[in-house]
């Protein structure tokens, strides 16, 4: 937290409040009672949808007041540490890269490329041997888990296996 | 048969020579992963949970006992030789293990916390063995509104307790509860907030928000403000415990095990607070409380007797009346579910085998936990010398796995980053997690007992507060409202 100013970060209370909208939405189209029961399939996603648009609203309350937010403690991080974002795009595309290639170039190679991202942004600097790592923690692990009867995909989808 | 007989058949389920290598595997891997920064017991269970397909129910919970336990064992390792603390469980054990270790006692700090959570483990299993059987007959006389005032209890307790911020804690669990509700509606067969995509008609996942909010949440979290500080862990030095050791922490180890045991069962008591609480009692009744900040071996024997003591408290409400109370909780209870099975009174009549193999293995566990622990520390000590980096990028491939191998679909690995990117949001401003996942299993078993119970009661509200369990269970929870001032109180004092 810097001691310049307090940040504000209103958008969080906007995300919870739209949370809550998208349950309201979706409570309100539903049949709220039902003829024996009282309440219906729609009465309990409304409940959470009207809580969560009044906790977003209460957050932003106490936004307005200052409330400090501290990050977690957890080991390897220091969260005095101002965000490095070059770090976190690269984790990000570590994790969101295997929607494309997990399909078509199969777990292996997937894994690889995944691995050896996440390592780079720990600042790894052995990029050829974080691939050969990822390459065989995926090619052992498909192996591994195929065996225990997991659906993995194929081995090696390009090549058709 | 009562429940010693009971425990003899749990043993001879537990000690086939299959279950004890389940057993072995499960303890190791607990170890490992108590040891190793950035994956914890909850997240391990989840992502073992495909293996469900292939092997055992009997045998896989014994697997998963083994982790649980061992994580507890692990933990106090890392916490006394780097102090690091892997899990709140293991802070006030890094408070005064680490200074142990520092002025060459690593070893006796070492051997007061495997020892003292060996007789913690075990007591609070003996005590599990006999309680539990009669907290399920209890659970008979349950009617849908007394579960449903349990589970608004159990909400209550979660969102206020964990966490520092009572509005925080209920976004969290509030999240969860909407996530409960997506997918088909048990009672009505409507679909929920599915808003056309097929994939949600089945519902969301625990396992797939599990790994997305620790594994992926705390990837992004970590690379995002990694600290290069390198940490060498200390050498096991010193002689193990001394006569003297022994005298100081025999007490301590009892007194923790008293205190943990029960916060472990309750709702959102968690192990942060019976560790914090030991710790406090033992500075008061030290006889040298100077040595406290020192290193001071009561600061360690009690605080781990109380840790792993509520590892074992959180299968008392877990097996007898299916309500988890932690997030390790919550995945054991997936799990359940995986098999088709409810825990709750009906387990304990329909699979004996299951629920006593599983409590004799416990004790079998704790046994093989203090020999893999004691003599075998340098061993697991050199796992902390597999790079930060590689470690991490391992972690996001068996997370992948985890995911990927549950059904197969692109839609979950989409929410998995959806909702990394959540979890990475939640540590940056300190939102809760475990509500988010109590409240995802929870929640749908809450809302089918409200209606259950408002059903047959024609749709009279006034049905839900017709007992006085009922009224117990709300009364307790308006009060949790109250518990916050309490606990500000304790952490200034701590």
């Amino acid at each position: 937290m810097s001691s310049k100013s307090i940040s504000r970060p209103y958008w969080l209370s906007v995300i919870v409040i739209g949370l809550g909208l998208v349950c309201l939405w979706g409570g309100l189209s539903l049949p709220a009672a039902s003829r024996y029961a009282g309440i219906g399939p729609g009465a309990v996603p409304t409940f959470i949808g009207a809580v969560l648009v009044v906790l977003g609203l209460l957050l932003a309350i106490q936004i307005y007041r200052g409330e400090p937010f501290e990050a977690q403690g957890t080991e390897n991080a220091d969260p005095n540490l101002p965000m490095n974002l070059r770090a976190f795009l690269l984790a990000l595309v570590a994790a969101g890269l295997p929607i494309l290639t997990l399909k078509s170039f199969g777990l292996p190679l997937a894994a690889m490329v995944s691995f050896a991202l996440v390592a780079r942004s720990f600042g790894s600097t052995r990029l050829g041997w974080d691939l050969l790592t990822g390459l065989i923690l995926g090619l052992l692990s498909w192996f591994l888990f195929d065996r225990l009867g997991l659906q993995l995909g194929g081995l090696l989808p390009l090549a058709g296996i | 048969m009562n429940s010693f007989e009971y425990l003899l058949h749990g043993f001879g389920v537990a000690l086939e020579p299959m279950n004890l290598l389940w057993a072995l595997i499960g303890s190791a891997l607990g170890t490992m992963i108590g040891v190793l920064p950035g994956i914890g017991p909850a997240l391990t269970i989840a992502l073992l949970l495909p293996v469900t397909v292939s092997i055992a129910p009997t045998a896989a919970f014994i697997m998963f006992a083994g982790v649980l336990y061992g994580a507890m064992y692990g933990g106090s390792t890392t916490s006394i030789l780097i102090n690091t603390p892997g899990e709140a469980g293991s802070m006030m054990t890094a408070l005064e293990g680490n200074r142990m270790a520092r002025s060459g006692r690593g070893a006796a700090a070492l051997a007061t916390a495997a020892i003292g959570s060996f007789v913690a483990g075990t007591l609070a299993t003996l005590t599990l063995t006999f309680v539990a059987p009669l907290v399920a007959e209890l659970a008979f006389i349950f009617k849908p509104a007394d579960y449903f005032a349990l589970t608004v209890l159990a909400f209550c307790s979660v969102a206020v307790v964990m966490g520092t911020s009572r509005i925080r804690g209920f976004i969290s669990l509030f999240i969860g509860l909407g996530l409960g509700v997506v997918g088909i509606d048990k009672l009505t067969g409507q679909p929920r907030l599915t808003y056309g995509v097929a994939e949600l008609l089945d519902g969301i996942e625990l396992t797939v928000v599990l790994v997305s909010l620790f594994a992926i949440g705390e990837i992004l979290f970590v690379a995002s403000r990694y600290s290069q500080a390198r940490e060498t862990p200390l050498k096991v030095s010193g002689k193990w415990m001394t006569r003297e050791d022994f005298s100081r922490s025999w007490k301590p180890w009892l007194r923790g095990t008293v205190i943990g045991f029960p916060m472990g069962a309750l709702p959102g008591g968690g192990s942060e607070i019976p560790t914090m609480l030991s710790y406090t009692l033992e500075r008061k009744l030290s006889p040298k409380p100077e040595d406290f900040g020192h290193g001071a071996i009561e600061g360690v024997a009690g605080p781990e007797a109380a840790n792993n003591a509520a590892a074992a408290g959180i299968l008392v409400p877990l097996l007898t009346l299916g309500l988890p109370t932690s997030a390790t909780a919550a995945v054991l209870l997936a799990a359940f579910q995986n098999y088709g099975l409810q825990p709750g009174p009906f387990l304990f009549t329909s699979n004996p085998d299951l629920v006593w193999g599983l409590i004799a293995s416990l004790y079998i566990g704790n046994v093989m936990l203090l020999v893999l622990n004691l003599p075998l520390v340098g061993l697991w000590v050199k796992l902390l010398s597999i790079p930060k980096p590689q470690l991490y990028a391992g972690i996001l491939i068996f997370a992948l796995i985890g995911i990927w191998g549950v059904s197969g679909s692109e839609v979950d690995l989409i929410v998995m980053l959806i909702i990394g990117i959540a979890g990475y949001v939640m540590r940056v401003y300190d939102f809760p997690i475990a509500p988010v996942l109590i409240g995802l299993i929870l929640g749908p078993m809450a809302e089918y007992q409200l209606r259950t119970a408002l059903a047959s009661a024609q749709g009279n509200p006034m049905t839900l507060v017709e007992t006085p369990i009922s009224i117990t269970f709300l009364a307790i929870a308006a009060l949790i409202f109250l518990a916050p001032a309490l606990l500000r109180r304790l952490r200034a004092n701590a």
